[in-house]
This record gives C-alpha cells, sequence and structure tokens, in this order.
C-alpha cells in the first residue's frame, strides 16, 4: 500500500515509461507474429506466442476459446470495478504474394493483425507496471482473438459443419461462448496505411456485411462433342455476376454498399462443361437493413443465374459482421489521449457517418457493450494487398500500446470512475441475447432448381 | 396416249409461246409490290390470269389468296402448284413502292409467273387429258413473317387465326384436298447454280416480348428503379450462354431485336420490348431451344427484379422435302439446265411455311437461278427471267406431268408411301397450343 497515490497523468507516465522500456520486446513479437502468418482459426503458432508472453508475464489466462483465442484476466489492485478488454487479432489473411507470405499455405499479415497482438501486449506490460495496476479498480482483460478476416468461408463452413464453431467471425463466436459475459467496455486499435500526416484516428464507422457461399450444379458433359447434354455451371455464375453488376445503379450512395466474391472453382477440367462451380461472395451495406435489401436482391441475381441456363445453386447466407458503433464517451477519452500524447494535429476524428467501406467483427461487439476501435499509423500500400507492409513500428505497435494503456488507465484509476460512467451512459444497440438471435435468423440455405 | 415425253414438249412449247407474256406479268408484280395480307393488286391480276386460262378462281382466300383447279381426265390425286403472293419491305431496294416500302427482295413475282407459266401449259387440253387427278393452282398470301403487329391486329379482328398464309389456307381447309404440293422458289447464291435441289429448312416460332421495370429519376433516385432495358440485355446474355448447348445439326438460329428500349435517356427504363425468332432444323430441336429462350428470358427479369410477358407466336414449321417427289423434279432440272448446272444442298437456315405444308403431305421447294444480291436485302434483284421465270415454269410443268401422268402411278405410290407427320386437325392443335403468352413476375 502506497503512502502517497499518483496522479492520473503519473499513472500514465509510468505505463509509458515501462513500454518504452520494453519496446524492442514488444515489436520483437509483432515481427515474430508477422513471420509465422496463420489465417483465422487456424493461428495455432501465434496463440503459442501469445501464451508464452502471458506466462512470463504472470498473466492467469485461458485457451483455445474459439479454437485459438487466448482471454488473460488482470485484477487492479484498488478493488473491483467494470472490466476492460484489449483486444489484438491473432489472423493473417492470404495474399501469397505478399513479401511476407508464407510460402505453403500463402497466409501473409496483409491486414496488421500482428502488430495488434504486439500493441496489446505492450499496453499490458504498461498496465502491469505495480504502481499502476496498484491504482486501478476492476479487471483488465488482454484478449487475443481469432479469425477477424471472414475468408477461406468454405472451409469454415466446414467447421461449422462439425460442429467445432457457429458463427464464422472469432468475436461473434466468442460472443455466443459467453466470453465477452463478465467483459464491460472491449478496445482494439488497428493499423491503417491511408492516415497522410495524422498519426492516429477514430470516429467514423464500417460495413455491415452477410457472407455467402454459393455452390452452382449443373450436368457435366464432353466439351466438344456433347455440350448439348451438358449445363454450364461456370455459365450461371457468371451470368449471376452480371446480373449483380446491372444492380449496381440501385445501391444508393448513402449506403457504402459493397458486393464483392470470389470463384473458388470454376470447373475441373477444360474439356469438359463444368458442373460445380463455386463462389464465396459479401454483400456490404451500412446498415443492417441495407444488408438485407442488398442480400435479398443478390440471392435473386443467383436464382437468376441458375434459371438462365437451367442449373441449380445452393446459397448459404453466413451472418456476417455488423457496423461499427463507436461508444462515443469511450472514443472521447480516446481522442483526448491521443491529443495529449501526438498532440492535435496528429489526431483525426472522423464523422460518425464517415464509412470506410470494410467490415469488423469490432462491430458485433460494438453492439452489445461499448466499444471503440480506433486506427494508428504505421502502414503503407493499400490494405489486404501485397504491398500493405508496417514500416513505422513505433507507430503501429508503440505509439497504440501507450494510447490503449493510458486510455485503460483513465477509465480505472480513481476507483474506475470513468469507466463506470462509460458503462451507465452507454445504451447497447442489442442484449447478448437478441444479437445471437438476430445473427442466426440470418442464416439461412436457400436451394433453386432453374431447369425446374 | 401420247407419252411424257411428249407432253412435256407441248407444255415446254406452250410455255415458251407466252414467255413474253409471262416475264412481263412477273414484272408487273415486280412494280406493285405489297406485303403480306395486303397483295390485293396482285390476287386480282392472278384471278385475271386464271380466268383468261378458263379457270374459275376462288378470291380472298385467307384475305387474299387465289385457288383455281383442272381436273384430269381420270381420278388421282390433286396435286397444289404454289406461288407466293407477296413481297417484303425494303425501303432502299430499287424497285420498292416509295410509298409503303415494299420491295421483291426475294423473288416471289417470278413465283406467280412460273405458276401461272406451268397453269398454261397444264390446262391445255390435251395434256389435261392425259393426266389424272388434278392440279390446284394456288396463290397464297404472306410467307414473308414481318408487319407481326399488323397482323397480330388482323388477327384479333378474327380475320386470321394464324399469321402466315399457309398456315391459315391450311386452317381453313385449302388443303383438305390436297395431296403434294410444290412450289420453286429463286435463289441468287451463285453456289446453287441454276437449278437447286434442297433438302430441309429450317422451323421457326416468333415471340414479342416486354420488359417490364418499374420508373425512376436515372440521376436523383436510380435505386427506385428496375431496369427493363438491363433485363433485356441480361436476357440475351442469358440466350447467349445458351447457345454452346445447340447442336450444329440442329442449325438453332436465335436472333432478337429490341424495338423499344427506353423511354427518355433521364429515366429509369420501365417498358422494353423485344421481338425474337427462334429458328431450328427439327421440331424437336426447336421446342427445345424455345424452352430455353423463355428461361433466360425470364432469367432476365430476375436479374432486376422486373417483370416479362412472353408471347409465343406459331411461326413455321421445318420443311423436310420428299425424296422421291425431289428426285423426279432434279431429272426434269438436269432436262432443261443439264446435268452440271443442277446443284444440291442440304439444309437451309431460314423459314418457309411450305414447311407447314410438309408435315402434311409429300412436297417439294426447290430452288431455281435467275437472281442477284443479298436475299431480303436491296440488292436482291431477278437478273434472268428466263431461266427464273420460263425454265422454272417448265420445271414445274414437266414434274406434274411426271406425277400425275400415266394414271398417276407415281404420284399415287408417292401419296400411298409417305404417311404425314401430323393429320390437319393434329396440326392445327400443335399450331394452337403453341401460341402463348405468360407473365414472369420476378418479385
Amino acid at each position: 500500500m502506497t503512502t502517497s497515490k499518483l496522479s492520473i497523468d503519473e499513472l500514465k507516465k509510468r505505463a509509458c515509461e515501462t513500454i518504452d522500456k520494453r519496446k524492442k520486446e514488444i515489436i520483437e513479437v509483432a515481427q515474430q507474429i508477422l513471420a509465422n502468418p496463420e489465417a483465422g482459426f487456424r493461428e495455432i503458432k501465434t496463440a503459442q506466442i501469445v501464451e508464452q508472453k502471458f506466462q512470463e508475464l504472470g498473466i492467469p489466462h485461458q485457451s483455445g476459446l474459439a479454437l485459438t483465442g487466448l482471454k488473460g484476466q488482470i485484477s487492479g489492485g484498488a478493488g473491483s470495478g467494470p472490466s476492460v478488454a484489449v483486444i489484438g487479432e491473432l489472423d493473417s489473411l492470404v495474399v501469397t504474394e505478399h513479401p511476407h507470405a508464407d510460402p505453403s499455405t500463402g497466409a501473409a499479415h496483409a491486414c496488421g493483425h500482428h502488430c495488434q497482438i504486439g500493441m496489446m501486449l505492450g499496453a499490458t506490460m504498461g498496465i502491469l507496471t505495480p504502481e499502476v495496476i496498484s491504482q486501478l479498480s476492476g479487471q483488465i482483460v488482454p484478449f487475443a482473438v481469432p479469425a477477424e478476416e471472414f475468408i477461406e468461408v468454405e472451409q469454415r463452413l466446414e467447421l461449422r459443419n462439425q460442429g467445432k464453431v457457429e458463427f464464422l467471425g472469432g468475436k461473434q463466436e466468442l460472443i455466443r461462448l459467453g466470453e465477452f459475459d463478465d467483459v464491460d467496455i472491449a478496445m482494439m486499435c488497428h493499423t491503417a496505411s491511408d492516415m497522410g500526416e495524422r498519426k492516429f484516428a477514430m470516429g467514423g464507422t464500417s460495413n455491415g456485411h452477410v457472407v455467402k457461399f454459393v455452390r452452382y450444379t449443373g450436368v457435366g458433359a464432353h466439351a466438344g462433342s456433347l455440350p448439348h447434354r451438358g449445363v454450364n455451371a461456370l455459365n450461371a455464375a457468371s451470368f449471376a455476376i452480371q446480373a449483380i453488376n446491372s444492380m449496381r445503379e440501385t445501391h444508393k450512395s448513402d449506403d457504402t454498399v459493397r458486393i464483392h466474391g470470389i470463384m473458388t472453382r470454376g470447373g475441373s477440367a477444360v474439356s469438359a462443361v463444368p458442373s460445380d462451380v463455386r463462389l464465396e461472395w459479401r454483400v456490404r451495406s451500412a446498415t443492417p437493413t441495407a444488408v438485407v435489401e442488398n442480400s435479398t436482391a443478390v440471392d435473386r441475381c443467383f436464382r437468376a443465374g441458375a434459371l438462365a441456363v437451367g442449373a441449380q445453386v445452393n446459397i448459404t447466407t453466413i451472418p456476417g459482421y455488423l457496423p461499427m458503433r463507436h461508444d462515443t464517451k469511450l472514443q472521447d477519452i480516446f481522442r483526448r489521449t491521443a491529443v495529449d500524447l501526438l498532440g492535435e494535429q496528429a489526431t483525426l476524428v472522423m464523422p460518425a457517418r464517415r464509412n470506410r467501406g470494410g467490415s469488423t467483427d469490432m462491430g458485433d461487439l460494438s453492439h452489445i457493450m461499448p466499444a471503440c476501435h480506433p486506427y494508428t499509423a504505421g502502414a503503407v500500400g493499400p490494405g489486404h494487398s501485397k504491398d500493405y507492409v508496417v514500416t513505422d513500428y513505433e507507430a503501429a505497435v508503440i505509439t497504440p500500446a501507450k494510447i490503449m494503456a493510458m486510455v485503460v488507465i483513465d477509465l480505472l484509476a480513481e476507483g474506475a470512475k470513468r469507466a463506470k460512467e462509460v458503462k451507465a451512459n452507454h445504451r447497447p444497440l442489442l442484449s447478448k441475447q437478441s444479437y445471437i438471435k438476430f445473427q442466426r435468423d440470418r442464416a439461412e440455405v436457400v436451394e433453386f432448381d432453374g431447369a425446374g | 396416249m401420247p407419252s411424257k415425253e411428249d407432253l412435256k414438249r407441248l407444255a415446254s412449247e406452250i410455255i415458251d409461246s407466252k414467255a413474253e407474256n409471262l416475264i412481263s406479268i412477273a414484272q408487273t408484280i415486280l412494280k406493285n409490290p405489297e406485303p403480306g395480307f395486303r397483295e390485293l393488286k396482285t390476287a386480282k391480276l392472278v384471278a385475271e390470269q386464271f380466268g383468261a386460262l378458263g379457270l374459275q378462281p376462288r378470291s380472298g382466300l385467307a384475305v387474299t389468296g387465289v385457288r383455281a383447279d383442272a381436273s384430269g381426265s381420270t381420278p388421282g390425286p390433286t396435286m397444289a402448284v404454289l406461288g407466293e403472293l407477296d413481297s417484303l419491305i425494303v425501303g432502299d431496294h430499287p424497285h420498292a413502292d416509295p410509298v409503303t416500302n415494299a420491295a421483291h427482295a426475294c423473288g416471289h413475282h417470278c413465283q406467280i409467273a412460273m405458276m401461272l407459266g406451268a397453269a398454261s401449259a397444264l390446262t391445255n387440253s390435251d395434256i389435261l387429258q392425259s393426266l389424272a387427278g388434278r392440279i390446284a393452282f394456288m396463290a397464297v398470301p404472306a410467307e414473308e413473317y414481318i408487319e407481326i403487329e399488323y397482323r397480330d391486329g388482323l388477327r384479333r379482328d378474327g380475320k386470321i387465326e394464324f399469321l402466315g398464309g399457309k398456315p391459315e389456307m391450311v386452317r381453313l381447309g385449302e388443303f383438305d384436298d390436297v395431296h403434294l404440293a410444290m412450289m420453286l422458289h429463286t435463289t441468287s447464291n451463285p453456289a446453287e447454280q441454276q437449278i437447286c435441289i434442297s433438302n430441309t429448312n429450317n422451323g421457326s416460332v416468333a415471340k414479342r416480348i416486354q420488359f417490364i421495370g418499374r420508373a425512376a429519376h436515372a440521376g436523383g433516385a436510380p435505386h427506385l428503379g428496375i431496369n427493363a432495358l438491363n433485363a433485356a440485355m441480361m436476357a440475351m446474355t442469358a440466350i447467349n450462354f445458351n447457345r454452346e448447348t445447340f447442336r450444329d445439326e440442329d442449325s438453332i438460329r436465335v436472333h432478337p431485336i429490341i424495338t423499344k428500349g427506353g423511354e427518355a435517356v433521364s429515366a429509369v427504363p420501365a417498358d422494353v420490348r423485344m421481338e425474337t425468332f427462334v429458328r431450328g432444323r427439327s421440331l424437336e430441336a426447336l421446342m427445345d431451344a424455345n424452352t430455353k429462350v423463355d428461361r433466360a428470358l425470364r432469367a432476365g427479369a430476375m436479374a432486376v427484379g422486373a417483370d416479362v410477358t412472353i408471347q409465343t407466336i406459331p411461326g413455321y414449321m421445318p420443311l423436310q422435302q420428299h425424296k422421291g417427289m425431289a428426285e423426279i423434279f432434279r431429272a426434269n432440272a438436269a432436262d432443261l439446265v443439264g446435268e452440271d448446272n443442277v446443284s444440291y444442298v442440304n439444309h437451309r437456315g431460314g423459314s418457309t411455311d411450305m414447311g407447314d405444308i410438309s408435315h402434311l403431305m409429300p412436297v417439294i421447294h426447290p430452288y431455281i437461278g435467275g437472281a442477284v444480291g443479298l436475299g431480303h436485302g436491296a440488292t436482291y434483284v431477278i437478273e434472268d427471267y428466263s431461266l427464273a421465270v420460263i425454265k422454272g415454269a417448265k420445271a414445274l410443268a414437266y414434274t406434274v406431268i411426271d406425277l400425275l401422268g400415266d394414271n398417276a402411278s407415281h404420284g399415287n405410290s408417292i401419296v400411298g408411301g409417305q404417311r404425314p407427320d401430323m393429320t390437319i386437325s393434329e396440326y392445327l392443335r400443335f399450331m394452337r397450343n403453341l401460341a402463348s403468352e405468360e407473365t414472369f413476375k420476378s418479385a
């Protein structure tokens, strides 16, 4: 028990000193993960790296949550209070041409998640500074979560069929498993490559989405001698894609509609009429209502593809993510902290309607608790491309580690006064139960026989 | 009893003696072109000519058709010799009517003249008395399947049921008493030489299609619109996606046009209209393609959430010619123009309502040269009338003599040897079932 309580500013200073002192180690963790990229629900090595750090730091934790997630539990030394999660995402993308891609799997950190794990551990180290943690009330939950990138849909559906997951996004699955039941406030920070002169940005929103796995079944036949006996599933899919494109003029600008996908199977041999063609598709829009509307229209396009050539189509709609809704009070704490550390000029607050177009399962979490998902500089190149690399680890890992540590201190110091305010001020858009029901309602399988 | 050779020699002399008049009849019709179901002047001329030959023509059949029969001395089969009355519409044709744009860009004017030439020979009493059975000379309307809107109006007014002349003549019973039918069409294809023995032609159905979307300001509120033009484009894409399933030997042809593509460029098109033919070599292949086209049209509507109305109008049946009759005609052709100037073609992609007749009785529909240019185009004109009309008339007359001479022994064996694909009532039922109108709502 210290006799002289440190001021909040002093606590923040001590936490930042710890982070600066362990800077090399923190950045090395990020780079080690960069060198071992693993896509969602497969983050075995990455989880081991996190586990080893949790052990070194003496953090009690659970592992294997939603297959690969790790959740630490740190109690503040100044009594009980709300629980604040500091989240880092474990998973990589698959970008085979990326300079840091795994040559065998094509996995690559083309979205900077490796830095998130670094900053989550860095923030935790700062918070664990003895004179800091002793003055915080409540719980700190360093949380390494799997599978934010909604990819490898067919493989994840297989996990679903095996009963290993129900939802195909990591945070969605963790919510379902109750792993956020004991969390009151959640935060994370994402790297960005489009910040210009700014170092730190917050606000705005993201798109909601649904994900589709589409399988066209035609009739195979010798493409040279018996094409009249075949039903070309590739033509069915091509027609559907053109139909989707012919609908684009009907998208409202305000809805930030993004409809896009890939063909994961386009035929098996060039000499045969393709009879099995598969697509993974995504329908993104600014509001859940627009997601449903556009999802319905896209389903119609997929059915039209089957009708065009008399093929069959199976459309599996998979619940995707909800738009990000930043908690305004929490965001304001982030803003003040970033301004303190980096200055007004380096800090950007985007208007709430500004939609970056992408989607994150942090949006799901933000519907059931106060959450914030700001951005930090340090990367270059278009996100999700081979050119997205982190060039400034200080900006990408150390700065956000400090900001998150300081925000946690702001929230949980002084008897967790501000965390309680954030909690009291927040009106969740959905309860956990209504969230799970909403998502389960979006899961559907539609079969349509275009020849019937 | 004179031999067939004697009869043919006599027929040839009669036709030669009338050559100038026959060519001038063709040229009169050329100068007075009238499209289908409007051939009033042409029909009047035919009726007059029939009268001049001492025949009793019946006029106004299927609006403008004319038929005159001549009976031989003994009972036997009835053989129809057909000529088509109608012109096309080709505004820039050198012989186009300046008011209506009608023009004989397919040589039908020669058909009428060669039929009249054959009639002038075959009604000669020496020839007619040597024939058994009966010859029905028929000037038939509306072979070219055009002006669908006008003809559909006639249909709605109860003046016709079918949009082609021969199907309508069949419906009216004008083929009930006919056992064999023959006509001879001009050709401009040099590869087909002076006379061409053909085999099959495509059958067809016609479609009138309307895509119904929802209009909206194309700049201000496109999200409220449903783009019927996009539906039509997608439908055409869907049709193209099916082409690989059409067999070469089926000669499927699907060739749509857009007759209305939107109202104003600033509005999302809500009413887009299309017409198409679907053609195929066999009825089975034609119906298969027709099903695929209907499905593709529905897929176009579904692609954008529009509705589509598809009106299917029976077109013409695939043509199949009788081999035995064709062989008799070929031998006469060889006599007339020399073996080396006779050609053979197995299949032609166009359609004719002689195909409908070919499902009911043995028919032939060979081709004779004399024309140049592109069929149905502004360049299609007759250069050699003595081939197209005079030799054509002789070929028809000789073939009738072969079939009905010698107590119609050839004619009887052909009639007795072929079971028609359909009876007339089966044919009419088929055509009526094919006529359909469906509205597909994609919502």
